[in-house]
């Protein structure tokens, strides 16, 4: 069993309690723990709170049109602005929609992949776990461009070759261009949670498979009532940071603005975010953000109570 | 899943089981699972193979000829033009990458190892609601850091800097937590107590011993937050308006968005997006037996 | 991100995060406290009896964009050892550019100098941006060097000069003269016989032109051609009226084009799809700047020769008005301690014969100096046109543009809600006279957010 595997099974076991012996140093933690958390502070917290006070205030101006401009205190106003703003809530409901159709999407072929490639072809393994793990390297404004071209609706060979067939969809169009983005973000991530749920299923223990044997269960059936069962922390770990990456979709929809008449200037919260603060918005901007964090942390830590409940049921 | 396994996991990887599958799989079980990854690999480097022959290709044939077939090949053209294009900036945003990137990687790993080690080894009060917060940080949204922090630096008059991208980029909450689990699991509490008792410093112990043992841990947080700096694209969007601090990614979408003034610029962003790609599948390629092993414990998105 | 075996857990560890923040809260507000006063130069506006030369040697900041501006900048550099000016090439204004210039604002660390398009100069000068430089040397005397209608766009409808005029981008009608030909159509004089030609070409498996989403400032320039007056800024609050008459007027016509599929919706402007479209005769037209020549010779290239330029359709037969799409000035920044030896390279930059020939030649400007219509490449023949004079064409429109058309403060918000708007519109879920009515509530309400009493 790997040291790793374990990590990722701890997650839902809590940290290791340290033994007495060593509770007797008592300052030498600081030494270890201060130069990560002198940065931590400055660029995490810091601009965090800066973020929560700056979405207190609102602007004023003196003197006319070209007059002064000063910043009061206005409580929750920008709030009440961000849920009432219409973009942010088609924004909000549409990456919801992307998460709940892609996340699963994503996780169910990786999990596909890492049981045919657990179970299977053990000599080709290799050469499929880097083929699948290579998009995951490419920067996600590189990954949007080359998937800009394969999608385009006069240069694409893919669309040339659709065409051919029979009638290839309009993948920039109204109706696709959420899907067309997914795929992008489907084709950069499979790979990379393929592997962690890989090497989980790599690190169970051979004994579990000699017993699933002499009781005369098929690859299928040990599949889903093994190995399924005994890598459900992997799943759950690559469920939550595909949330967190769902909520902060950003790269991609900018780079498709470029060729696509269907991505507006809101289309994801991060973007709305971006456009308001470059018009310099800044108290709704950080209103926004702030909102978005929120909203993040309630959903990671609500699928993660759902799961927990669902494991001690 | 067994208690000592958790306790003392070995710290290099376990060889991947041999043998067991064929004797599972029938031939026609296998020959579907053959055509299933076939496919999906073609899925999967379908763009990439697309990248390669369009580097190949002059401005006018990206547009005329078929973009799954070479046209003209104009390879070592691209790549000239490509090194020399701005005075050879190219160069000077690949150097700001491996700076940014290899450098705050290699720094922040360090810091993460050690606090990670620090929560792990030693109790103290409010340790777990310390860890709490340091775990809250993976949830932000980027967004969220990344326009204080300008105006943050910008009170510092430190925008447009090299630390104004570097030092955001070494912290890594995710690292922190790996390592405290790797920590806990990986570095017996008596190796370190008869180190002590041999009379060598908490530091000492931590550099010589605990840091080999942690290995593993150490080059999985090092990768992925190599890739995390190397691609992060909003933080240099917002800090920086010199060209000649611009990181890779950044330099190249920059490039992209001048492509209605100058065509030209097309072939270059293709083939500067090849030669920009190529060096992180290489050390992800030849590292691939270190991360493999750290890999299940996660990482940044 | 963490969880436990025991319920209750995540909880606390979510409070103790919670707890945690209002202790590093006390340190972030010491930081921010200044915020109030809003971090900018001020006394921008009190320039003009301030524009003082100064003693010494002086070095400038200058951020810009335009293609091959170095070489511009060290010819003035050779010539003026204490007027040094360092060049720092940028992204496009709208590509992160302008973003960049506001941050340095709010920094205290803008450029002396700087680059910025005409519909973004109120913008500047709303965020306390832009030197007046009006009591500068030579700057009011160089009024009668620019187009009556690119000064008053850096006046702003006041008597303060905010920017140098640098390019222009008249509007006239780029089309495919072999397909027109080969239908028997004549380049139309009128929008009516523009819509008309859009059927006869439709027949024939061509679309007249394509309507771009994100290019909302190609349709203020249809806007301004159309008399419509979208802000005034004249007084103490903004007038708003992007649905008024002639702007409704616009909307419907090319609403109408949009409803009977005479125009392409799913091409985006400046795409390589559409290139190909330009290429392959897919499209006929593009109602472009004089800055377009270059687009369409530099990316649809095999289309060589059988293009040409006429002026803009017009909404009355025999009338003559232009519009203007982009084009940028030279602005000193509110924060330059040099404004007098800024505004002095910014009116070389903008009149030099020497530096507009090499500005037109290596980055495409078209100048917006009167004189800059006399350069030799700018009144000979263009081979990609098949020989035509074509800037004759941009020169006359230049002489039409309506002098009157002001820009709003939040331009990049207008263009933006605009932009959102017409989505809608090509995807047959609103129409573009619905998009000016919402750019119209939400740039209101995007102007009271900035503090400024809008209607």
């Amino acid at each position: 069993m790997t040291a790793t595997n374990t990590a990722a099974q701890q997650l839902t076991a809590g940290p290791e309690p340290t033994t007495p012996r060593t509770r007797r140093r008592n300052r030498t933690w600081l030494a270890f723990v201060l130069p990560f958390l002198v940065p931590f502070t400055l660029f995490y917290v810091v601009p965090i709170v800066y973020a929560i006070w700056q979405s207190l205030f609102k602007t004023q101006r003196t003197g006319g049109l070209f007059g002064e401009s000063h910043q009061v205190f206005a409580g929750l106003e920008q709030y009440a602005n961000v849920l009432g703003d219409d973009t942010f809530r088609q924004g909000v409901l549409r990456v919801l929609l992307f998460g709940v159709v892609q996340v699963p999407a994503m996780l169910l072929l990786a999990l596909l992949i890492a049981l045919v490639l657990d179970s299977a072809v053990a000599r080709l393994r290799r050469f499929f776990r880097i083929a699948f793990f290579v998009p995951y390297g490419i920067p996600g404004v590189i990954a949007a461009l080359m998937w800009a071209f394969l999608y385009s609706p006069q240069l694409s060979p893919v669309v040339d070759l659709l065409n051919k067939v029979g009638t290839a969809p309009d993948f920039l169009g109204a109706n696709l261009i959420l899907w067309s983005i997914a795929n992008v973000v489907t084709w950069t991530y499979t790979g990379y949670n393929m592997l962690i749920i890989f090497s989980a299923l790599q690190a169970l223990p051979q004994e579990v498979y000699e017993a699933a044997r002499v009781d005369g269960a098929g690859a299928l059936r040990t599949a889903w009532s093994i190995k399924i069962p005994m890598v459900r922390p992997a799943l759950v770990l690559t469920a939550v940071f595909s949330i967190i990456g769902t909520l902060q979709l950003f790269t991609e929809p900018v780079v498709f603005q470029a060729i696509s008449t269907n991505v507006t200037s809101g289309y994801t919260p991060n973007m709305q975010a971006y456009a308001v603060a470059a018009a310099n918005n800044y108290p709704f901007s950080a209103a926004l953000s702030v909102m978005l964090a929120l909203a993040t942390f309630i959903l990671s830590f609500g699928f993660l109570r759902l799961t927990q409940r669902r494991a001690a049921a | 899943m067994s208690a000592p396994a958790i306790q003392r996991p070995a710290p290099t990887t376990a060889a991947p089981r041999r043998g067991r599958g064929p004797r599972e799989a029938s031939r026609v079980s296998v020959a579907v699972a053959v055509v299933f990854l076939v496919a999906l690999a073609v899925y999967f480097l379908l763009p990439v193979y697309w990248l390669v022959v369009n580097s190949t290709k002059t401005q006018g044939d990206l547009v005329s000829s078929n973009g799954f077939w070479f046209a003209h090949f104009a390879l070592l053209d691209n790549l000239k033009h490509l090194f020399t294009r701005d005075g050879g900036v190219f160069l000077r945003w690949a150097l700001n990458s491996l700076l940014y990137a290899g450098l705050g990687a290699a720094v922040g790993t360090l810091l993460a190892t050690m606090a990670g080690y620090g929560l792990a080894k030693y109790t103290f009060r409010g340790r777990e609601a310390l860890f709490s917060v340091i775990l809250g940080g993976v949830l932000v949204p980027a967004t969220a850091l990344a326009l204080p922090l300008f105006l943050l630096f910008a009170r510092a008059h430190q925008t447009n800097t090299f630390w104004s991208v570097f030092l955001p980029s070494i912290v890594s909450p995710f690292g922190v937590y790996l390592s405290r689990i790797f920590a806990a699991a990986s570095v017996p509490d008596e190796v370190v107590e008869a180190a002590r008792i041999d009379g060598a410093g908490e530091m000492r112990i931590f550099f010589t011993i605990a840091s080999r043992l942690m290995a593993p841990a150490m080059v999985t947080i090092f990768l992925f937050q190599f890739v995390a700096i190397w691609n992060n694209f909003l933080l240099p969007r917002v800090m920086l308006s010199d060209q000649q601090l611009y990181p890779l990614t950044f330099g190249l979408y920059s490039w992209q968005t001048q492509i209605a003034r100058d065509p030209a610029l097309q072939t270059l962003v293709i083939v500067g997006s090849l030669v920009s790609v190529l060096p992180l599948i290489i050390v992800f390629l030849s590292l691939q037996r270190f991360w493999q092993s750290g890999l299940s414990a996660g990482s940044i998105k | 991100m963490k969880s436990t075996d025991r319920p209750g857990r995540g909880r606390q560890r979510a409070v103790a995060l919670l707890l945690a923040l209002p202790l590093v809260a006390t340190a972030a507000c010491s930081s921010s406290g200044s915020e109030s006063s809003s971090g900018s130069g001020g006394g921008s506006t009190a320039a003009a009896s301030s524009c003082k030369p100064a003693s010494g040697k002086v070095t400038l900041q200058f951020w810009t964009w335009v293609p091959g501006m170095q070489q511009v900048v060290d010819k003035w550099n050779a010539a003026n050892p204490d007027i040094q000016v360092q060049v720092k090439e940028t992204p496009a204004g709208n590509a992160g550019t302008y973003q960049n210039m506001f941050n340095a604002l709010k920094a205290n660390t803008a450029p002396d100098l700087g680059q910025v398009e005409y519909d973004s100069l109120a913008s500047f000068r709303l965020q306390k941006g832009l030197k007046d430089i009006s009591g500068c040397a030579g700057v009011n005397d160089a009024k009668a060097q620019f187009p009556d209608w690119t000064w008053s766009q850096v006046q702003m409808g006041g008597p303060g000069v905010y920017a140098i005029p640098q390019d222009i981008g008249p509007m006239a009608l780029f089309y495919r003269k072999d397909i027109f030909d080969k239908a028997g159509l004549k380049p139309p004089a009128t929008w009516d016989e523009y819509a008309k030609d859009a059927q006869v070409l439709k027949a024939r498996g061509v679309y007249i032109t394509h309507f771009p989403q994100q290019d909302a400032n190609w349709f203020d320039g249809l806007l301004w051609q159309s008399g419509a007056k979208i802000f005034d800024i004249s007084g103490s609050s903004v007038k708003v009226s992007l649905d008024g008459s002639d702007s409704t007027k616009v909307a419907d016509y090319w609403q109408k084009l949009i409803d009977n599929k005479l125009v392409a919706t799913n091409l985006q402007g400046f795409s390589p799809d559409l290139y190909k479209a330009w290429d392959t005769g897919k499209v006929a037209t593009w109602v472009s700047a004089a800055w377009g020549y270059s687009t369409i010779r530099d990316n649809a290239k095999s289309s060589a020769g059988k293009w040409a330029v006429a002026p803009m359709p017009q909404w009355q037969a025999g009338d003559n008005a232009a519009g203007n799409w982009g084009g940028s000035t030279t602005a000193v920044f509110g924060q330059s301690q040099h404004p007098a030896e800024a505004a002095k390279f910014a009116l070389w930059l903008n009149t030099n014969p020497e530096a507009l020939t090499l500005e037109n030649s290596l980055g495409g400007l078209y100048p917006a100096a009167k004189a800059g219509a006399d350069l030799p490449a700018l009144t000979k023949g263009v081979p990609f046109y098949g020989g035509q004079k074509v800037f004759d064409v941009f020169k006359q429109a230049s002489s039409q543009v309506d002098t009157n058309f002001q820009w709003g403060p939040v331009m990049t918000d207008t263009n933006r809600f605009l932009s959102d708007g017409f989505t809608k519109a090509l995807n047959g879920q609103g129409t573009l006279g619905e998009a000016l009515k919402s750019a119209q509530t939400q740039t209101v309400s995007s102007l009271k957010s900035q503090g400024i009493s809008a209607g």
